[in-house]
């Protein structure tokens, strides 16, 4: 009986035993030393940025933000990419491109053989056609309220370039590309593929999403299309439609999806895992062989937003490489940080001091003297030297000193006129007259107010009566173009790589001409620019064209912003950028020190 | 009670609609959506405004534009909830989900902490009103609520995270650290204890030699690197907490009480050894499992033990037992800190500055609870600081309120024992007003904590609601507004509905 008891107790003791190792974990990794780590083969790196990813398709007005077009970046590969000295690397072993007529404007892209996405299927020159209908918006008809007609494809650049092509030619094979400009184009090279040159939207995944059957079937479709015409709406074509939507918002996620077919890779990397707004992993795409063999077996991607916290994770080792926002105080944190190698530079956005050519400005000499009493070399000491000790006033209004044409120009455009302030002579310009400017500025930046202070000064002391026109964070923006002051302080980006950013800021009429500029040789100039398809006559150009800037006494550039980049010891290869790429743009090129 | 329900329902309601309604209006005049556009230089920036102004259809007025958003957002009665999209394009439904998650994780542990902790404090102080742990509590807790909260975080980053993770790739602590520290803590527990001034001064020595002696055995047997309890550790504690709990639930004069707890960590400590292939296997439901078969083990000892008050013995057991199986789950967790600390993602810097945990890091159980801990513990202990002042506050004077009433006079005059008069009679009663504190910082939980997220990188509702005020993108706002504001005004209705149910002198009509 007690006998009984007991070994009935063991049973059941057994049995809850039994029953509790059926919850345990399957696999039995037991020991508790066996735990998962990285590689050490070719080593892993953790970069950070600042804004959380959320699509894979970075080539939609909404999809295009910093991120996503690193990721993009990464994870696909084109006919071309930009190094940091802002030129154009031609990407021969993924295909080849040539102009080959002038008049109409032709060029050829040519695809090689094994190219190919990460699920096997081959890239075509069909994935190329679906990248020209989107950034060419050729098939929308939407009248410019939007209210009627139809806007297809999503973009987020600027789609007049390409918009101006017939319906491209696809050799049989779907190797080669054809496209034929109606209107010349100055950017043509950089025209075709999304971020940094990248064919990154598979057109077989939208093709098969639209319900067609493959990549050819859609481009079929957009065959049969005609170009559409907003002053003659058509009805909609369904099918086209379905594809667009699906490229406009399917791509959107911020887990990695179990439709592995949303994130296909045709460069070095492919999306291996995604935490929602914490982290993202790249790991080697194993089939790429038509470009460099990235070092780095895996990078993982973290979002971190503030810059003191950006420096705690790498001073604490969680991160290797990051970017955060240049101050003073960031600069002095991360020198500290012993083993921490920081990577200073500009950036392409710059600041500058804009005259109107109309109002107590519109007399030539007074906007002259008016620049004379600039002192760009203070504003620069103040706001840029405790962050770059070399910071000099930018020169150019076109180039930026990272462009190699920038020494040359600077030399001829009249900048030289300018270096020192001169009261005298601005006094002299003047003759007695004391005219009341008005100066608009950003009040809630600090920077602007530092400059706008210096300027102000300096510009009584020459007779000039100044007027405070500084407005809000959110008001200032609004009041550009608008009148209601003389002279302006903001800031512009200079793109880096093409030129059809020159006309829309100087030429007559323009939408970011603000201070309404206008010089009909300038003008013809810039019609010229655009319809160039030299690179080297469009650096010509553009040199005139600065002159011709500097000469009408437009204004005056102040300064370039300024980069920071900082990496730990355990990475090398990482090298400053001007452009909005950051640190990615020679990703294959980082390394893991062992 | 139910037509105040009712009443209080329809008043919520209207609150909602009228704070909406502000809310969405101050926001979307609150700046001037387009900004990043205006100076753009880039040849499209009139199709990008274009594009943005349909996006948040800027043609609307906002008052019209906030009724039309109110009858997305009514939609959720309906079961599909409209709340619009962010400027991302991602619906703002999805976005607090995962907004919600984060802020939860982060924000969780440290409320139920502030709450045990600052709950016990405030008893303690009350108990011990004017002595020198009072005052000391009385200004630690206000020096911690003054702090600003950005700051704190970022000490705490710069010494419990990056120092601590210097000294832990050379954990030797020098004699003269160990005796600094050893002072500083004998003195303070000096300070705090009871008694005559003789009796504090050895309790001060006592603490000082104790805790000298533990560093410098951390340090000689590189425990920092290498932890681990082992089971006479546990023995010790065991029994020492077999004490401490059989004297608050049941008195020792309770033999039979202390004798279940006692047993309770004897089987606990005969259990290790054989608990730990078991362990080696543990997920996360196993342990659930295993928690409830401790406590029940313990209970079943108080109930054999058996004597007049059976459920004091039983409750003895039953937390002794909790206690214990903890401590063998936190000896379990220190054997898998070396493999933790060696592995090629932590890299010998365990305690991490931000985000929730290590990408990539694929571990048992154990691992992956010690990378959660080493993620939350810095924002927790930031968090319970600057919350610890309210609730010490509260209970201390709810429970001084409580002792000075006539029923406690009574119960001391009929001879009760202090242990029941604080425990039985006085405790119950003080943490009625506690609820009410409780209910309605559950409510502010979720409204996230907004500078903390930011300092470590915490993508949880504070974020969204800054980055979509910082966009003047009302739908962001208005999501977290709407979480926020329901589940503050559930829980005022709850708190209120509870005080009522806790204390009968209450009555809702």
């Amino acid at each position: 009986m007690r006998f009984g008891r007991i070994s009935k107790a063991v049973g059941i003791a057994a049995a809850a035993v039994l029953a509790l190792s059926a919850c345990a974990t399957q696999g039995g990794s037991t020991s508790p030393s066996s735990s998962g780590s990285a590689a050490k083969q070719g080593g892993s790196a953790t970069v950070v940025e600042v804004n959380a990813f959320n699509t894979f398709n970075s080539n939609t007005a909404d999809g295009n933000t910093d991120i996503n077009s690193k990721i993009s970046y990464a994870t696909h590969w084109g006919f071309y990419y930009v190094d940091n000295s802002l030129k154009i690397v031609h990407n021969e072993k993924f295909g080849h491109y040539e102009k080959t007529s002038d008049n109409p404007l032709t060029v050829k892209y040519t695809l090689n053989d094994g190219v190919k996405w990460s699920d096997g299927t081959p890239v075509t020159a069909y994935d190329i056609a679906l990248n020209w209908a989107a950034s060419s918006s050729y098939f929308d008809d939407a009248s410019p309220d939007g209210k009627k007609g139809t806007a297809y494809f999503s973009t987020a650049g600027d789609p007049t370039g390409l918009n101006n092509t017939n319906f491209p030619d696809v050799s049989s094979d779907g190797k080669t590309f054809t496209l034929t400009y109606t209107k010349p184009f100055a950017d043509w090279e950089t025209a075709i593929g999304g971020n940094n040159g990248t064919i990154d939207v598979p057109a077989h995944v939208v093709a098969k999403k639209a319900g067609l059957a493959d990549a050819k079937a859609l481009f079929d479709l957009m065959k049969g299309m005609k170009k559409g015409d907003p002053s003659n709406q058509q009805p909609a074509n369904e099918t086209l439609k379905k594809a667009a939507d699906f490229y406009n918002t399917g791509f959107d996620t911020k887990t990695l999806p179990s439709d592995t077919s949303l994130f296909l890779s045709n460069g070095p990397y492919v999306v291996k895992d995604m935490v929602a707004d914490q982290s993202m992993t790249l790991v080697r795409n194993k089939d790429f062989n038509w470009g460099p063999t990235a070092n780095l077996d895996q990078i993982t991607i973290r979002y971190i937003g503030s810059a003191p916290a950006q420096i705690q994770a790498l001073k604490n080792g969680e991160a290797d490489i990051i970017a955060p926002q240049a101050s003073s105080d960031t600069i002095q944190q991360l020198k500290a940080i012993p083993g921490v190698t920081v990577n200073q530079g500009h950036q392409l956005s710059y600041d500058h001091l804009d005259l109107n050519f109309y109002g107590p400005l519109a007399d030539k000499d007074v906007r002259t003297a008016f620049m004379l009493t600039v002192p760009r070399q203070d504003i620069v000491d103040k706001i840029i030297k405790q962050m770059d000790p070399n910071a000099k006033p930018l020169d150019s209004q076109i180039f930026v000193p990272d462009q190699a044409p920038y020494a040359d120009s600077v030399k001829n455009n009249g900048s030289a006129d300018y270096q020192q302030v001169n009261i005298d002579k601005a006094k002299q310009l003047l003759a007695g007259k004391t005219p009341t400017i008005r100066i608009m500025y950003n009040k809630d930046n600090p920077n602007r107010v530092d400059a706008y202070t210096l300027i102000a000064a300096n510009a009584a002391k020459a007779g000039f009566k100044i007027v405070d026109g500084g407005l809000g964070k959110s008001d200032w923006g609004k009041a550009l173009g608008k009148g209601g002051y003389d002279a302006s302080i903001f800031g512009w980006i200079n793109p880096g790589v093409g030129v059809s950013g020159v006309p829309q800021i100087f030429k007559t009429g323009n939408g970011s001409n603000f201070n309404k500029f206008s010089d009909p040789a300038a003008d013809a100039l810039m019609s010229q620019l655009v319809q160039t398809t030299d690179q080297s006559k469009q650096v010509d150009l553009e040199k005139q064209i600065d002159q011709k800037i500097w000469g009408a006494s437009y204004g005056v550039p102040l300064f370039q912003a300024v980069g920071v980049e900082a990496f730990s010891d355990r990475v090398t290869g990482v090298k400053y950028m001007p452009n909005s790429s950051g640190v990615w743009w020679n990703y294959w090129e980082w390394a893991a020190k062992s | 009670m139910v037509t105040y329900v009712v009443r209080r329902l329809i008043t919520a309601a209207l609150i909602l609609l009228g704070a909406s309604f502000l809310v969405y209006n101050l926001t979307a005049l609150s700046g001037d959506p387009l900004e990043e556009f205006r100076a753009s230089n880039q040849p499209n920036a009139a199709q990008l405004m274009q594009a943005r102004s349909q996006l948040l259809d800027l043609a609307t007025p906002a008052p019209i534009r906030y009724f039309k958003w109110l009858g997305g957002a009514a939609g959720c009665f309906a079961g599909h909830c409209d709340l619009g999209k962010n400027l991302a394009g991602q619906p703002v439904t999805q976005a607090l989900g995962q907004a919600l998650v984060q802020t939860l994780t982060l924000v969780t542990g440290a409320t139920i902490l502030a709450i045990l902790v600052g709950v016990a404090l405030g008893i303690i102080t009350a108990l011990r009103q004017y002595s020198a742990l009072d005052y000391g509590v009385t200004f630690l807790a206000f020096l911690f609520f003054s702090l600003p909260i950005f700051w704190v975080a970022v000490l705490l980053k710069e010494y419990g995270a990056i120092g601590f993770n210097n000294f832990l790739a050379h954990p030797d602590i020098p004699i003269a650290t160990a005796l600094g520290v050893g002072i500083v803590v004998g003195i303070i527990a000096g300070v705090v204890s009871a008694g005559s001034v003789r009796r504090r001064l050895i309790i001060g020595a006592i603490v000082f030699a104790f805790v000298t002696l533990v560093l410098e055995v951390a340090s000689i047997t590189q425990w920092f690197r290498f932890p681990g309890l082992g089971l006479g550790v546990i023995l010790i504690a065991g029994v020492g907490i077999a004490f401490g709990v059989t004297v608050l639930t049941a008195g020792l004069q309770n033999r039979r009480a202390l004798y279940a707890a006692l047993t309770t960590v004897v089987i606990g400590v005969a259990a290790y050894f054989p608990m730990q292939p078991l362990l080696n296997l543990a997920t996360p439901l196993m342990i659930v499992i295993l928690a409830v078969v401790t406590v029940a083990v313990g209970i079943a000892v108080g109930y054999f033990w058996g004597g007049y008050d059976r459920s004091q013995g039983m409750r003895a057991g039953g937390i002794t037992a909790f206690i214990v199986g903890a401590l063998i789950m936190l000896d379990r967790f220190m054997q898998s800190w070396p493999a933790y600390f060696d592995n090629g993602l932590v890299r010998g810097r365990p305690i991490a500055t931000i985000g929730a945990g290590t990408p990539n890091l694929q571990a048992d159980f154990w691992s992956s609870g010690i990378d959660t801990f080493t993620h939350l513990i810095l924002p927790t202990v930031a968090l319970v600081l600057i919350s610890l002042a309210s609730y010490t506050r509260y209970t201390r004077s709810s429970m001084l309120e409580v002792m000075n009433m006539d029923y406690i006079r009574t119960a001391r005059a009929k001879g009760v024992s202090e242990r029941s008069v604080v425990m039985r009679h006085a405790f119950r009663n003080a943490l009625i007003p506690i609820s009410t504190v409780v209910a309605l910082d559950i409510g502010q939980l979720i409204g996230g904590a907004v500078i903390t997220e930011t300092v470590f990188s915490v993508h949880g509702m504070g974020f969204m609601f800054l980055d979509g005020i910082s966009h003047v993108d009302p739908n962001p706002v208005m999501g977290v507004f709407l979480c926020v504001a329901i589940t503050a005004l559930f829980f005022n209705l709850v708190a209120d509905l509870i005080y009522s149910a806790l204390d009968p002198r209450v009555r809702v009509k």
